[in-house]
């Protein structure tokens, strides 16, 4: 029966649906979960790493967390192939607002021009819609902290906190719960971390498993972006008393 | 016979005026001096000169001569005050940054120094010399506006011919008070109270124009134009170097010193807070 | 002979331009606004060639109006200064260059800073304390150097511009028909009453 509407982006079903969005959006509730908590003095960003197998090479670099700007970062939850393309868009099209404005775009500008792409691939002829959705953390002069999340239909939002991929529904709702408007950074992370470690599947964490970035601001100032080392991941979870009890001492 | 009469039919006293040569000295309008100029051996040698000097219709031009400048003369009840940046330039290098633009005619006559530098040295000595024969014939200076007509038609003679000077003759002497001429060399020759001259001359105005009456006290007066040079060393290029100040009485000049410039301007941007555009931190 | 004028203080920025309009040997036009506000804190004020100064600007206008509507936020002068240089800089290397001369007036919507910026047909682009172009440079420079703190009032900075405007009257061979003065302040963009018709005359 929707055959007929499910293999073309562009044409609503009977029910006024696009299946190949939804479909680009179940794809991603598999995906390994990503995170980001808004605090008064920064943001933090959190994500699953989904370790397929022991004898691949664990970069040490992030896979699911990108800066986009000196502003901007964001987390991905979806197909890294798709965000690969769409995160290449959005540092171009950063760098094109610097080189004419002289200065960093607006994090809502540049959501947009990002879910303007994404949208565009909801309604061409013959193409199938990113399946990624993003979590951005940025800064900008006017509206200060702020933390967006988009999908494949080019919908955005900006929340306090928000999270996607597997599991959201609960990570949402725990964070319904235990979200305070006047945290800081440093209690937001602990938050993030407490979410992870309930939404993943394994208990104990490691800094293999998860991704950790902040957004926040220099005591001179000045904004920073930061994405964490192992060391620094290990350090919180230790704090937290998330950590993975180390083999020698278990 | 003839010349037995000629002999006494002349007018008695006939021989306390000028005589025919002296008249003819003071009338001639080319000096004899003039004629120990050599001339390039070409059929036109002012239009040859002119291509061969004018830097601003032909920047490839041979012979740069010393341009640019700024000098300034202003008239107020203490005298006049007389101020001069130091820096010669030919095309853009700059061949001195220690030049006299002042030039003591004599202890009464100053003189100020804007275009071809040889052409305004020389031919301001000359204008010395002049000055000299005539309190020598007359027993008693001469005037300013007198010494100025004396440069002003000399330089006439030579029009067209390639000279290039602006000037300002200054003096003071009891029967005109302090005077103050302006003398170019396409001829013009103008009394005021106050002249600015050379590239730097719009900055200079602007500072002095602002703030100039005629009732300034001497140690306004002299700051006023020492500032006023400050303005064009600073936003002219070809303008630099040390500033020139003499201060212009009737009993002759005084010097008020050929100063540094460079530590003028910062003493003038830290400790008055002007040049608000020019940042003191890197 | 186009005279722009902009002097920054404490919380504004005042733009002058004469009033006169000239072709040839002719001032067509005696009350000339050779200046368009950008956006409600963005003042540009142009002289040069004749059609491109108007063209030029009326075309700077429309984009950051275009960005106020798309964006709902308006552009602060360091970021419309940038953009218009970017303009330039495209025009400049184009079959048929602009020639046209700014000054950028504004107040920033956020820090409320006053800022000035001096752009010239060649896109060059400097943020500046005080600035003019054409034959004002020369003879008023000198006067704002002297002049001009960072931190003068409203009033002072009118005084300042008027020593500036009499220096022009009393030096330019040609009469400007007086000055169009707007002043940027952090609530907008204002005309300022301004009589040049006093003669001015040199020492």
């Amino acid at each position: 029966m929707s055959r007929r509407y499910d293999s073309r982006t562009t044409i609503f079903s009977p029910e006024g649906r696009l299946y190949q969005v939804e479909y680009a959006l179940e794809a991603i509730s598999h995906a390994g979960t990503a995170l980001g908590v808004l605090a008064t003095d920064g943001i933090v960003l959190a994500a699953e790493r989904k370790v397929t197998s022991k004898l691949l090479e664990q970069d040490t670099s992030a896979e699911k967390l990108y800066i986009l700007n000196d502003n901007m970062i964001c987390a991905v939850a979806g197909m890294t192939a798709d965000a690969n393309i769409l995160i290449n868009y959005a540092r171009q099209a950063a760098q094109r607002y610097l080189i004419t404005y002289n200065e960093d775009i607006p994090c809502e500008q540049l959501v947009r021009r990002l879910c303007d792409l994404k949208q565009g691939y909801t309604q061409h002829g013959g193409l199938r819609p990113f399946g990624v959705s993003f979590i951005y953390a940025g800064w900008d002069p006017q509206r200060q902290f702020q933390l967006y999340q988009s999908n494949p239909s080019g919908n955005y939002g900006g929340w306090k906190a928000t999270s996607v991929g597997a599991n959201n529904a609960s990570a949402q709702s725990l964070m319904k719960q235990d979200y305070k408007e006047d945290c800081n950074l440093k209690e937001a992370c602990s938050l993030a971390v407490k979410i992870l470690s309930k939404t993943m599947d394994s208990t104990k964490l490691s800094s293999e498993k998860i991704e950790f970035a902040t957004v926040g601001r220099t005591k001179d100032g000045t904004i920073y972006h930061h994405i964490w080392s192992g060391k620094e991941i290990d350090a919180l979870l230790k704090e937290e008393g998330l950590a993975k009890e180390e083999e020698e001492s278990g | 016979m003839d010349t037995l009469v000629a002999q006494y039919t002349q007018p008695p006293f006939s021989h306390e005026g000028y005589t025919q040569d002296e008249q003819e000295d003071y009338a001639e309008s080319i000096p004899p001096l003039s004629l120990k100029f050599a001339l390039p051996p070409v059929d036109r040698p002012a239009q040859f000169l002119r291509a061969m000097t004018d830097d601003h219709s032909n920047p490839d031009c041979p012979i740069k001569i010393a341009h640019g400048t700024t000098t300034l003369a202003f008239r107020f009840k203490g005298g006049i005050i007389v101020a001069t940046d130091s820096r010669a330039t030919a095309g853009n290098w700059i061949a001195s940054q220690t030049v006299k633009k002042v030039i003591e005619i004599n202890p009464m006559l100053l003189g100020t120094m804007a275009g071809g530098a040889a052409d305004c040295q020389y031919w301001l000595a000359y204008l010395g010399i002049q000055c000299r024969l005539h309190e020598l014939r007359h027993k008693r200076r001469i005037s300013v506006a007198a010494a100025s007509k004396i440069l002003a038609n000399l330089v006439y003679s030579y029009k067209g011919m390639g000279l290039s000077m602006g000037t300002m003759i200054t003096g003071v002497t009891p029967q005109e008070g302090p005077a103050l001429y302006y003398i170019d060399s396409d001829g013009t020759r103008l009394a005021g109270n106050l002249f600015c001259v050379g590239s730097g001359q719009t900055f200079a105005y602007g500072v002095l124009d602002a703030l100039y009456k005629y009732d300034l006290e001497d140690d306004e007066a002299l700051e006023l134009g020492k500032r006023s040079i400050l303005a064009a060393q600073h936003r002219d290029a070809y303008s630099g170097g040390y500033i020139n100040l003499y201060h212009v009485k009737e009993d002759g000049w005084v010097k008020h010193g050929f100063m540094d410039s460079n530590p003028i301007f910062w003493e003038t941007k830290l400790e008055k807070g002007e040049f608000s555009n020019v940042t003191s931190h890197l | 002979m186009e005279v722009l004028l902009g002097i920054t203080g404490k919380d504004f920025v005042i733009v002058a331009a004469s009033k006169a309009a000239m072709r040839g040997a002719s001032i067509l036009k005696s009350n000339d606004d050779k200046t368009r506000p950008l956006n409600k804190h963005n003042l540009l004020a142009f002289s040069g060639e004749a059609g491109d100064t108007i063209q030029f600007t009326e075309y700077i206008q429309a984009n950051i109006a275009l960005y106020s509507m798309r964006n709902e936020t308006d552009l602060g002068p360091s970021a419309v200064a940038s953009f218009i240089r970017s303009e330039l800089a495209k025009s400049l290397r184009s079959r048929k260059p602009y020639n046209v001369n700014l000054l950028l007036g504004g107040v920033d919507p956020i820090s409320r800073e006053p800022s000035l910026y001096w752009l010239d047909y060649l896109a060059s682009s400097a943020k500046l304390p005080y600035a003019a172009h054409g034959y004002a440079q020369y003879y008023c420079l000198s006067i704002l150097d002297k002049h001009h703190h960072p931190d003068i009032s409203f009033d002072q900075g009118m005084r300042i511009l008027r020593m500036c405007t009499d220096e022009l009257q009393r030096r330019l061979p040609i009469d400007f028909k007086g000055m169009t003065v707007k002043v940027v302040k952090k609530d907008g963009i204002q005309e300022v009453e301004y009589d040049t018709s006093k003669q001015v005359l040199s020492a």
